[in-house]
């Protein structure tokens, strides 16, 4: 199979995937006993305030008019297949646009930290397998034992009260941006980059230290299996035949080390594919902690406001985010790995 | 995992434990498991206090872990009295002091850190024990009798793992209804996939094994075949794994009560205290949040180097 075959299966699984994912959410949530109608009106409500707040967001209809309504095959209506993920039935803003908002605050702490973890995790990880059992290793996996079962919403406070109430070094934990500084003009979403952009350097340095603990706490937690993951994979490598013959072909350590790393990290990248979906959609705690209003705040109001279509969307949208990530992974794995296609 | 697994059991010094009978082997090898494996002992221990405190731990509050019993916002007594207070406390000279202080509202801190194992280990022991459940029986049909049906359920398993937990888990239980039973559900529902792909892995190794035509060519029915002969071979990587899924339950029950979406206040559960206290830490109030957040820390832990230990005591 061609790599363009392979990554046009893919994309066709991963499309049906998606579609069966949003209409799992639009029946699941229909099926648990929630009542949006009351959250809307409020207590004690008129019958009539309350038939007519029913009707106002659609949940009058049978279910299928509202599938329909929802998937966008119902005449003059757009829908999720015309890219239209609705209007928020608290807000009555637009879900795709408020979405567009808080995305980019995610995936720029998700990516910020992800690179981070990476960066330090691999070089960890390797020294850990050059000598198995040896001092570096046992501290190394006991450190990626702890980090990877720790409480991150206990260690972002933690993190909050020494290096905010203590030693008062970075800004409270309470958004993005300072309240008090104009935002550079949004032109990707992203402040770190809108703000070089602009050359708005105070933005940038003020964005940067509001991203400061948030991305600590993220590296502190996903450095654990990123270290043990790469530690396993190296390890074995270093035992298989051809490093023996590298090895015995007189090449120097380092150059063994990069080969080795190669093959060490290919099989890896798809995990790490499932990892950042995995964090993208634990994005949650971290944002409320430190009010950072993305898209784990976003679906954290959607969820306890019982605002449907903001749900509906956050988690099609988080899904379609990761299987695309997963997609990429799996190209570059291709590229680097022949074999995969085959 | 770290150097060669399995070490401890196979060395040649266990074999003239063999000798013995099988009681005693079982106590030379336990023993001999947790000396070479520091891991699996410190695993042990949490797992057993957090266990232990499920079922004691309401009684061990010296206050009532429900009600306001104090002055709001009272700090821990200083390190160095701690030894006067205990005695005092113990011989009953004194009524015994706010050990961990008291959070904003009045409640005494280490009263509702030594009650939460009633809901926090709970809801996990529980919740792991039906997904365990759910997920082996399924996982052992699927690779047991391949046909559409099975082939289906593999699908919706795979539905099931792409949404996001933690999200998935605010939606079950915001909108099923905040409570304990919908928590347990909403957690069994979530991690029964994975021990559904761990079991069905593992009988698909093992089903073309010879014990496995045996039992057939002896005249046993094919449902007797999976769950008599072939279940009991496949349970270890199930076993090691839900250890594992114990620890992360509780940071998901945790989690859950922190953003607003668990268990509703006053019940003692360690995320509810540490969401309480996130607004006192900025002010340098930093004992109703810490406490909770160290009991969490360690009991996950716990369970994470007890898994961990398992895995080499199994091999894997």
């Amino acid at each position: 199979m061609s790599t363009g075959a392979f990554v046009l299966r893919r994309l066709g699984v991963s499309t049906l995937q998606l579609l069966a994912l949003a209409l799992a959410v639009f029946f699941l949530i229909r099926a648990l006993p929630a009542d949006p109608v009351a959250r809307l009106v409020g207590q004690n409500p008129t019958p009539e305030a309350y038939a007519s707040a029913k009707r106002s967001i659609g949940l009058d209809e049978p279910v299928t008019t509202q599938l329909g309504r929802y998937l966008g095959v119902a005449s003059g209506s757009s829908g999720i297949l015309q890219g239209d993920l609705g209007r928020s039935w608290v807000s009555g803003a637009p879900v795709g646009k408020e979405i567009r908002d808080a995305l980019p605050i995610t995936i720029e702490l998700v990516t910020i930290a992800f690179a981070l973890a990476f960066l330090l995790s691999v070089p960890i990880g390797m020294m850990c397998a050059v000598k198995p059992g040896g001092a570096a290793d046992r501290s190394a996996f006991a450190y990626s034992l702890f980090a990877g079962s720790q409480p991150e919403f206990w260690w972002g406070l933690l993190f909050v009260y020494v290096f905010f109430s203590v030693l008062n070094v970075v800004p409270p934990p309470l958004g993005r941006l300072d309240p008090m500084l104009t935002p550079p003009p949004s032109v990707t979403g992203f402040i770190t980059i809108d703000s070089i952009l602009a050359g708005r350097w105070d933005a940038l340095a003020d964005g940067l230290q509001h991203l400061a603990l948030p991305v600590l706490t993220k590296v502190f937690v996903l450095s654990g299996p990123i270290i043990k993951m790469v530690r396993q994979n190296m390890v074995r490598v270093l035992q298989s035949d051809f490093v023996l013959y590298a090895r015995a072909a007189g090449l120097p350590p380092t150059r063994i080390a990069r080969y080795a790393l190669r093959s060490a990290l290919a099989p890896a990248i798809a995990l790490f594919g499932a990892l950042y979906g995995y964090i993208l959609g634990g994005a949650v705690v971290i944002e409320t902690i430190f009010s950072l209003g993305g898209i784990g705040q976003y679906a954290v109001r959607s969820i306890l406001s019982f605002d449907y279509p903001a749900i509906q969307a956050t988690i099609l949208v988080i899904t379609a985010i990761s299987l695309f990530v997963y997609l990429l992974l799996d190209i570059v794995h291709a590229v680097v790995d022949p074999r995969v296609t085959h | 995992m770290t150097t060669s697994p399995d070490t401890a059991l196979r060395s040649p010094a266990v074999a003239p434990a063999l000798a013995l009978g099988p009681a005693a082997t079982q106590r030379i090898r336990l023993r001999r498991a947790l000396r070479g494996n520091p891991m699996l002992a410190i695993g042990s221990a949490l797992v057993a206090l957090s266990v232990a405190l499920m079922i004691v731990g309401p009684w061990l509050a010296p206050f009532d872990p429900q009600s306001v019993v104090g002055v709001p916002s009272t700090p821990p007594p200083a390190a160095l009295d701690w030894p006067r207070l205990v005695w005092t406390s113990l011989t009953g000279a004194a009524r015994p002091p706010h050990w961990f202080g008291t959070d904003a509202s009045g409640m005494d801190v280490f009263s509702r850190v030594v009650a939460a194992p009633r809901t926090d280990v709970a809801i996990a022991l529980t919740a792991t024990v039906s997904s365990f459940a759910l997920g082996v029986a399924l996982g052992l049909v699927a690779g047991y009798f391949r046909n559409p049906a099975t082939e289906l359920l593999m699908r919706a398993s795979d539905l099931v793992q792409s949404f996001p937990v933690f999200i998935s888990g605010m939606i079950l239980v915001a909108l099923a209804g905040r409570n304990v039973g919908n928590i347990v559900v909403a957690l069994a529902l979530l991690y029964a996939p994975i021990y559904l792909r761990l079991t069905r892995a593992e009988v698909l190794s093992q089903r073309h094994r010879g014990y496995v035509e045996a039992a057939r060519a002896l005249g046993n029915r094919e449902i007797v075949v999976a769950f008599r002969h072939v279940l009991p071979n496949a349970l270890a990587p199930a076993i090691i794994q839900s250890s594992v899924t114990i620890g992360f339950a509780i940071l998901m029950t945790a989690g859950l009560s922190f953003v607003g979406a668990g268990v509703r206040p006053p019940t003692p559960e360690w995320g509810l205290m540490i969401a309480v206290g996130a607004n006192d830490i900025v002010q340098g109030e930093w004992w109703p949040s810490v406490f909770p957040g160290l009991a969490i820390s360690l009991t996950v832990f716990g369970y994470a180097a007890f898994g961990n230990g398992l895995e080499r005591v199994y091999g894997r």
